[in-house]
Formats: C-alpha cells, sequence, structure tokens
C-alpha cells in the first residue's frame, strides 16, 4: 500500500494551490495578499520566488501548463496574470504581473484557465463571473462578464472540456451551466449533452441539492457530459443532463467544499472532514468507496488508538481525540486533561486521526491524463500540502476487512 | 462608532435582493392540501401505534412533511403526532427504528428533534427524551445528518 507524500509547508492555513506542469513547482498562498512558488528540493519544498502585487488574500491560483502562466485572484477584487521573462538587471527569470480588467464591485473569489489556455474565468462575490481573454491589440486582458442568473457570490467555477461551456457554484444554493463562448477567441463549439447553440450567457442547466447549501465545489466529468457539485449540505450531487437524473449522495460527514475527478466514473472530494474520499458510480447510483486516508492510526505518534475508519462502526467525526475526551468526561466522569486516560488517548490529545488536521481547501490532480488519474494533491487549513494515491482507497477499504497486505 | 457602519440593513439599497423563499423548491401543495393531509397522517400514526408499529407510525409522520409559508397549523398538527411517538417508543428500540428509516426519513426527524429542542415546555416534550433519540440517531446517521438541519430551508 502506498503512503501519501505528505509535505508541512507552514503553520498558516494553505487558501489554495496549484502545481506546475511537470510538479516540479509549486504555487500557493499563506492566507495572505503573497503568493509563493516554492520548488522541491530533496523532500523539501523551498520558496523561490514570492508574488507580491496584490493588496489583500488571495483566495486561488491556476498555473496553466501548456503556456506555463500563473493567474491570481484576490479580494482586493484583481486578478493578475504572472508570465516568466528574464530580469532587465539580473538576466535571471522572474515572474512578472499583468493586470487584469475584472470591472467587479466585490471580491474574486476562484480562477480556472480554460482547458486552451486562451481565456480563464473568475467567479467573484458580485454575484458575477468575469470571463477574461488576450486583445493583442491593446496588449492586456479584457473581461466579459456573466452576471444572469447569479443571486448571490459565485464560489467556484470549472471548464468544460471543448473551452466554451463553464460550470459555477454559487452561495444562492445552485450550481449552473453557462455558455463562455467568446467570438475572438473560440471557434464555434460541437453541440453537446448541455445544449447546441451557444452564444456567450446561455444558461444550459441550473441544479440544487434538496436539502440546500451553498454550493463550494463544482467539477465537470473527464468528457464534460456530467457535472459534479459538493454543497454545505454534506452532498455530492452528480448531474447527467443526457438524462434527465441527478443523484445525490448524502454523507454522514462534515461537508466537502472540493471535490476533482479521477475516471468518468469516479470522483475524489474533500473538505471539513479533514480526509479526502473517493466515490464511485454512474447514472443509476453513486457510492462512497472510501477514504484515501488511513484512520485507523494517529499519524505523528506511534501506538494504536482506539476509533474506527471511514465506513467502520462508527460515522463523521466522532471518533477523533477531542471528542473521546469530552465523552469520557461525560460519561464516566473522567477527565482525561492533564492525565493519560484509559484507551491510550493521550494528556490534551486533539491529533485527529487524518492526515490533514484542519479543513481541506483544494483538491486537485497530480499525476496521470483526465480520464484516468492517479494521484490527487490536496491543501489545507492545517498548512499540509498531501499527495494522495488514488488506488488508496481500494486498499484501504480492504484493510478494513481486516486484512494486512503490506 | 467605528464599527457601526456593519449593522446597516444593505438588502434595503439593492433592488435584485434574494429572498427567502427562492432559497428552496416551492412546495408543489397549497397550505390546505398539506393541512388535510396531516390530519390523515395523525390518524393514520394513531391507529399504527394502537397496533405497535412504532417504525410505520414514523415512517408515516416523517413522509412529505408540512413546509413551506402559511403551514404553521400542519407544521404544530403533525409535531404533535410525531411528539406522541417519540414518547411512546421505548428506548432500547430507538436504534433498529432509526435504522430502518430512509436518508430523507432520517434527515426530517433530525430536524423535528431540534424544532423540539428550540420549545422547551411546548406540548408533551420532553428534553431527555429528544436528546436520547438525538444520540441514537446521530450514532446512525452522523453529523452530516445534523449539518443538513442547518442549511435546509424547508424548516418542519
Amino acid at each position: 500500500m502506498s503512503q501519501p507524500e505528505v509535505y508541512n509547508i507552514a503553520q498558516t492555513p494553505i487558501t489554495c494551490h496549484a502545481f506546475s506542469a511537470d510538479r516540479r513547482e509549486v504555487a500557493l498562498s499563506l492566507n495572505s495578499n503573497e503568493a509563493q512558488i516554492l520548488s522541491k528540493q530533496g523532500h523539501e519544498w523551498k520558496v523561490t520566488e514570492t508574488l507580491a502585487e496584490h493588496d489583500k488574500l488571495i483566495t486561488s491560483i491556476d498555473w496553466a501548463p501548456k503556456s506555463n502562466r500563473i493567474v491570481t485572484a484576490s479580494q482586493d477584487r484583481n486578478a493578475y496574470v504572472w508570465t516568466q521573462t528574464p530580469d532587465a538587471a539580473t538576466g535571471r527569470m522572474a515572474w512578472k504581473p499583468t493586470l487584469v480588467l475584472l470591472r467587479i464591485n466585490r471580491a474574486a473569489t476562484f480562477v480556472r484557465w480554460s482547458p486552451n489556455e486562451d481565456k480563464f474565468a473568475v467567479a467573484s462575490g458580485a454575484r458575477a463571473i468575469a470571463v477574461c481573454s488576450f486583445d493583442p491589440e491593446s496588449d492586456w486582458w479584457v473581461a466579459r462578464q456573466l452576471k444572469k442568473p447569479f443571486r448571490s457570490t459565485v464560489l467556484s467555477v470549472d471548464w468544460h472540456p471543448n473551452n466554451v461551456l463553464l460550470a459555477a457554484g454559487s452561495a444562492d444554493m445552485k450550481a449552473r451551466v453557462l455558455s463562455a463562448y467568446i467570438k475572438d477567441v473560440d471557434s464555434r463549439p460541437q453541440p453537446t449533452v448541455w445544449g447546441e447553440k451557444l452564444p456567450f450567457n446561455t444558461i444550459c442547466g441550473e441544479y440544487t441539492s434538496a436539502s440546500g447549501g451553498w454550493v463550494h465545489g463544482v467539477a465537470f466529468s473527464p468528457s464534460g457530459d456530467a457535472l459534479a457539485f459538493a454543497s454545505h449540505d454534506s452532498t455530492i450531487t452528480v448531474v447527467y443532463p443526457g438524462g434527465p437524473a441527478s443523484v445525490t449522495i448524502k454523507s454522514t460527514t462534515l461537508p466537502y467544499v472540493t471535490l476533482t475527478w479521477t475516471a468518468e466514473d469516479a470522483l475524489v472530494a474533500a473538505g471539513h472532514d479533514c480526509q479526502p474520499v473517493l466515490f464511485q458510480g454512474h447514472e443509476n447510483g453513486w457510492r462512497a468507496v472510501g477514504s484515501l486516508d488511513d484512520t485507523t492510526a494517529p499519524k505523528s505518534s506511534g501506538g494504536t488508538r482506539m476509533g474506527s475508519g471511514f465506513g467502520g462502526s462508527s460515522v463523521g467525526r466522532l471518533n477523533s481525540a477531542a471528542f473521546n475526551t469530552f465523552r469520557n468526561a461525560d460519561t464516566r466522569g473522567q477527565s482525561s486533561l492533564g492525565f493519560g486516560a484509559a484507551e491510550g488517548t493521550g494528556a490534551g490529545d486533539t491529533e485527529l486521526l487524518t492526515v490533514h488536521q484542519n479543513t481541506i481547501t483544494s483538491v486537485r490532480p497530480y499525476e496521470g491524463v483526465p480520464g484516468h488519474i492517479t494521484k490527487v494533491s490536496t491543501s489545507g487549513v492545517d498548512g499540509k500540502l498531501v499527495i494522495w494515491n488514488v488506488s488508496a482507497a481500494d486498499g484501504l477499504a480492504g484493510r478494513l476487512g481486516g486484512v494486512h497486505l503490506r | 462608532m467605528e464599527g457601526a457602519f456593519r449593522k446597516i440593513d444593505i438588502d434595503v439599497y439593492d433592488e435584485d435582493v434574494l429572498a427567502e423563499e427562492e432559497l428552496y423548491q416551492p412546495n408543489p401543495r397549497g397550505p390546505a392540501e398539506v393541512l388535510s393531509e396531516t390530519k390523515q397522517k395523525a390518524t393514520a400514526v394513531r391507529s399504527a401505534l394502537a397496533k405497535g408499529d412504532v417504525s410505520g407510525a414514523l415512517g408515516i409522520v416523517l413522509q412529505n412533511p408540512p413546509y413551506g409559508p402559511h403551514v404553521e397549523e400542519a407544521k404544530n398538527t403533525n409535531m404533535t403526532t410525531l411528539v406522541s411517538i417519540l414518547n411512546s417508543t421505548k428506548s432500547s428500540e430507538i436504534p433498529n427504528i432509526v435504522k430502518s428509516l430512509t436518508q430523507d426519513e432520517q434527515d426530517t426527524l433530525m430536524k423535528c428533534l431540534y424544532k423540539g429542542m428550540a420549545m422547551p415546555g411546548w406540548g408533551d416534550l420532553s428534553g431527555s427524551v429528544l436528546l436520547g433519540w438525538h444520540e441514537k440517531l446521530t450514532e446512525v446517521a452522523g453529523t452530516g445528518c445534523i449539518v443538513r438541519v442547518m442549511t435546509d430551508r424547508r424548516t418542519v
């Protein structure tokens, strides 16, 4: 069984992360107005450059793999496109920013390059998405806004593989599919299951989970024929527009906030539950396969501890050390604060049984091709960056049955 | 005060403000229809309880619960019916009954439990009964079920 690669980047939350195409560098923001470029040296990530141009918190970063450009979005209502150019004085390669005119009056919340990397979409609190394309005549990025029909902050976006359709998750509890067709950039798109004629701002679909909740994360399947979204009611909904079917999986844990497809029939979701979970299914039904995280043992200290993993007897986060501490205090009048208690729960120990010790902010594909992703990366509020093997979920599902193969 | 501006109701200045009713799918049934249905369900529950079929009774009351505007009376009737079931169940039976519910029914039950906790002293409500059900339900349905109580605008 393969262990996840765990990197402790900082003691502060990592709000977002994006790897370079060769995976030797990563851009991330440590909950501040600066983005850092880290490169891998041995088993360590070292800061090689700091991108300081934003005035306020950076909310999202994306790194275009083919054209090697970084785009950052921030609460200061701006986005910058960063390109690597030789510095005039030293001749060394350095990242230089270009301001994008977003014309939004609220924070930018999320940004993603389109598959062809000739456009990017910036979601914002101004109930709009700015779709930006490069205008070579004026030599800057211009934005066209998708305004209707958002009723609240747009929290996430994802591009369809055809470079035209855009999925958006919003705080008005809906996930939508819209056209972001720009005449100067795009050729006429082929008809898709989402629609045939697709002028700019065509609304192809509006979806919601019955029990509501902000839509935190959206993602198209590798073919683009299905859409999955995670909302704050602890559900994942997969929409198949071909047959008017949508499948909702109700989770027993805290809500997921981010998700990515690993195959046409599988996706990984992560969020407030602190562990990435693999889901598998098709139009007729989806199920949780298992966690990519081995939650049967604490991560830092040795020894085993009470508590069962995903799919075990206990559900949700009710098996954390902190929970056990309070349960012992309640049911047995036993205070384990200050002294080691029974069951091996350490004194004042609040360590979770997961790798991430706090909410996972972002899960992204790391290795493989779309449709067959073998590794995913996550970043969390605990300052950790982790690379997971997707196949670990099957291995752990077997382990829970008592099989030990190492 | 420096922070006083934070208390200004900015929605007043917004012509495109998001209304409460737009946040959930409207109830396809009208208030009168909901009320008569709820009364029928109350009768069905009484006969099921007389036969000792607690999980059947619970299934009836948790199906299509009243929600939406102008259904206060139906909500109260439904809650009274539910409380009568909760009170008449032996605590040793609760785990199996909770397991036999569908996920939708579990979510609705959790909503009712929290509503009950929010109005102490109402009718025959007893805090210890509610907490007993809450504990067993959480063991089966997890924290996700509680989260859905908070997000779902279709309040019972």
